[in-house]
């Protein structure tokens, strides 16, 4: 064993180190493979949280909303912030119908601005109110306020509150009719506590689900709804990417294994002559068919770690380039990487052998 | 080779992906409303009205078919018109909100079927869609809590007879209501051809800094360009001149993230193309490293026999650029059908191809076959002749 055994790793070193350039092509046919395999499944581990993420800039995707009449109990918000997953915003708001200094009617909403401004990052607010008297004014309640240089007056029940205006609000949608005032000062004023929570849960449509049922649970007497039109369109484009995610990965991992399959075949079929020698001289398959497979492997190894560094690396600056954010490389996808690797090397390098097998190693000296 | 084919696929795929998932983030409501330019505001907190529903202003029923002659008419993907109304049923005010649900309209000589079930598409139905100018309802799924009603039940609205054919759950405040054909609610109403607000979904291009900039103070080159984009509010813009006396707003809330989703998609998708096109090149520079390498004979024949080293590079090449241009067809072939596939199983529709990518896909193929190659017909040309031809190299 020990001669044999030593002329084995000799063969070995010198298949991998005395050849000059060509281990290197297997190397880098190899580790191409094994890169795009890792950037791919690196890239789909992570779009979901990527997408769920673009979501959340949507707003709100959960509501508890008191029943009509009747206040949020005052230890709601707290408990709510404990009950919804960490990273959630809860965002409260009161309501109630105030009278401009003409009469018109107009409803007046108290809210926590510094909440309100990560929960909404959409709302065209040119900028956030940051004195206590500041108001955002709604572009359709604007008209009814009649603001002499920003400042304005609001009636609510005999009560006169002065507002000056921050900024005004354009989104489109019923936000418009409103104004919004700070918390504090619109409980000072009207004495009307929050009636509704805007809850944004960070996740999969799953999660936010789970949410939901646990604050369901924690608020028998309050409606919790989710928003469903964000949540559906939400779980719809994510399965679809999932999908489309999916193919792109089997199409590219399958075509790059294709293509390198065919190089490492070529490479070993280059070699039947050594191959022949070998048998020559009286080498038993097993060990021929041992040598290239301890080749194979050897370069499958190397090949994939250096593909598993270079394709999260690339997975990151795909994912740096398109969210802004890079993507952690996931240790559970370097196993796989591996394993396709050394299937892979083997598969090229076996293949071939087999099929040399059945020629005589006379034959391939010949040159035949 | 096929590492081309793949690659020219994935750009088919990810350029149309970003249109499909518009397509698709479009079905989950309106991206733009229209209503009357002197609308009273509306006083609602929750699902209680302040303010008497129907007052004042409204658009016209008859001009909504006019919609689909707009500029980007054809990026209208649905609309629906709505008109709130009030009536006591079982002795309570129910709020009444009337609209098409799947409407057969014409223009000029185009058909097209739109309304709430092309644009609501997330609502969840217990029952079935009712039928248009019918005395059909649905019923909001509180409200059915409430008056315990099924469908198939008849229902008073005012004096009127209905029937419902449905419960819904919107996760909004039409849940509260009761959801009827548009005639049905004009007639309860008393205001024959009005029309409160108009939903509109299109495909919108992503808002880009040029979008943002003010329309009204554009040079008039500007404007056109602005005009003829489809952006939402330019798109808002043309629906605003389509009806007199009305406003046409963008909400804000469906366009801005949607662009950020969009983009997102889009360039992922095409990076992705990129990655595996660099991929593909590699893989290519392997390939022809061992071509070279088992030609090498033939390499220092030509060399011994006075070839120059242009002469054999441009002999590679060419044989190269034939390979890259018959794989960049059958790459633009079997890319259109993986590119069909991915969409039929995943988007159910088609993918369209347009030619416009033959022209690159085989640019693409050529350009990446002769930047793999460099390196293997530069290490080829180096070769001694001698030492090859002996056959100890």
């Amino acid at each position: 064993m020990s001669l044999r055994g030593s002329m084995f790793f000799h063969l070995l070193r010198r298949g991998l180190l005395g050849r000059g350039n060509r281990p290197l092509i297997a190397f880098i046919a190899l580790a191409v493979a094994a890169t795009m395999i890792t950037a791919m499944l690196n890239l789909y581990f992570g779009l979901e949280n990527k997408l769920n993420r673009d979501f959340r800039s949507y707003g709100a995707n959960v509501t508890v909303a008191a029943p009509e009449g009747i206040v949020l109990p005052p230890a709601t918000i707290d408990k709510a912030q404990q009950i919804v997953p960490s990273g959630s915003l809860v965002v409260p708001f009161a309501f109630a119908i105030a009278h401009a200094s003409d009469g018109s009617a107009v409803v007046v909403a108290g809210t926590d601005f510094s909440k309100l401004q990560s929960l909404d990052k959409w709302w065209l607010v040119s900028r956030w109110p940051t004195a206590t008297d500041g108001a955002i004014v709604g572009l359709k309640a604007e008209p009814l306020i009649s603001a002499t240089n920003g400042k304005f007056d609001l009636n609510f029940s005999g009560r006169t509150l002065h507002l000056i205006k921050a900024t005004k609000l354009k989104t489109g949608a019923e936000e418009e009719n409103r104004i919004y005032v700070s918390l504090p000062v619109f409980e000072g004023w009207t004495g009307v506590r929050p009636s509704l929570l805007e809850i944004s849960v960070p996740g999969s449509r799953e999660q936010v689900n789970a949410a939901i049922r646990q604050l369901h649970e924690a608020f028998p007497s309050m409606a919790v709804r989710p928003v469903r039109q964000l949540l559906e369109a939400q779980g719809a484009v994510i399965t679809r990417m999932r999908s489309v995610m999916l193919a792109s990965t089997l199409l590219i991992t399958l075509t790059v294994a294709l293509c390198v399959f065919s190089t490492l075949t070529s490479s070993v079929l280059e070699r039947r002559r050594d191959f022949a020698v070998m048998k020559a001289i009286g080498s038993s398959q097993s060990t021929v068919n041992g040598l290239f497979a301890g080749e194979a492997l050897v370069i499958a190894l190397v090949a994939s770690f250096t593909g598993y560094l270079v394709g999260s690396g690339l997975a990151a600056w795909i994912s740096a380039a398109n969210f802004h954010t890079a993507v952690a490389p996931t240790m559970a996808v370097l196993p796989i990487v591996i394993a396709c690797s050394i299937a892979l090397a083997l598969l090229a390098a076996l293949l071939p052998l087999a099929q040399l097998q059945r020629i005589e190693p006379a034959g391939i000296l010949k040159g035949e | 080779m096929l590492g081309v084919a793949v690659a020219t696929a994935m750009i088919a795929v990810g350029v149309d992906v970003g249109d499909k998932i518009n397509r698709e983030l479009r079905s989950y409501g309106a991206n733009i409303v229209v209503y009357p330019e002197d609308a009273a505001l509306d006083v609602r907190i929750g699902d209680q009205q302040i303010k008497p529903v129907s007052g004042g202003a409204h658009l016209k029923e008859s001009d909504l078919p006019k919609i689909k002659g707009i500029f980007w008419g054809h990026n209208i993907l649905a609309f629906a018109p709505v008109l709130e109304t009030q009536t006591q049923v079982d002795g309570r005010e129910v709020r009444i909100v009337g609209t098409y649900f799947a409407k057969q309209l014409h223009f000029g000589t185009e058909n097209f079927v739109t309304g709430a079930q092309k644009l609501y598409s997330w609502w969840k139905m217990d029952g079935s869609w009712p039928k248009d100018d019918s005395r059909e309802v649905l019923l909001g799924s509180r409200l059915a809590e409430q008056s315990r009603k099924h469908p198939g039940d008849e229902i008073k609205l005012g004096v009127s007879p209905a029937r419902i054919t449905g419960i819904v759950t919107t996760g909004g405040a039409e849940d509260n209501a009761i959801i009827a054909p548009l005639s049905l609610a004009q007639q309860i109403a008393g205001e024959p051809n009005a029309i409160d607000e108009i939903y509109v979904s299109a495909l919108t291009k992503p808002e880009d800094a040029f979008a943002r900039r003010d329309p009204e103070r554009m040079n008039a080159a500007d404007h056109d360009r602005w005009y003829c984009s489809p952006y939402a509010n330019s798109i808002a813009f043309q629906l605003q001149e389509t009806f007199p006396g009305s406003r046409a707003e963008q909400i804000r809330q469906a366009a801005q993230n949607e662009g950020a989703v969009l983009s997102h998609i889009s360039g992922m998708m095409l990076l992705i193309a990129l990655a595996s096109l660099i991929a593909a090149a590699l893989a290519v520079s392997a390939a022809m490293a061992t071509t070279i390498l088992e030609r090498r004979r033939e390499v220092g024949l030509m060399k011994s026999l006075g070839a120059t080293a242009t002469t054999i590079a441009s002999l590679f090449l060419t044989e190269a650029s034939l390979l890259a241009i018959i794989a960049g067809l059958i790459g633009f072939g079997l890319g259109s059908v993986i590119a069909q596939r991915i969409g039929r199983t995943i988007f159910h529709s088609g993918v369209e191809i347009t030619p416009v990518l033959l022209p690159i896909v085989i640019f693409l193929a050529l350009l990446v076959t002769i930047g793999g190659s460099a390196a293997a017909i530069r290490r080829a040309l180096r070769l001694d002749p001698v030492v090859v031809l002996r056959g100890d190299a």
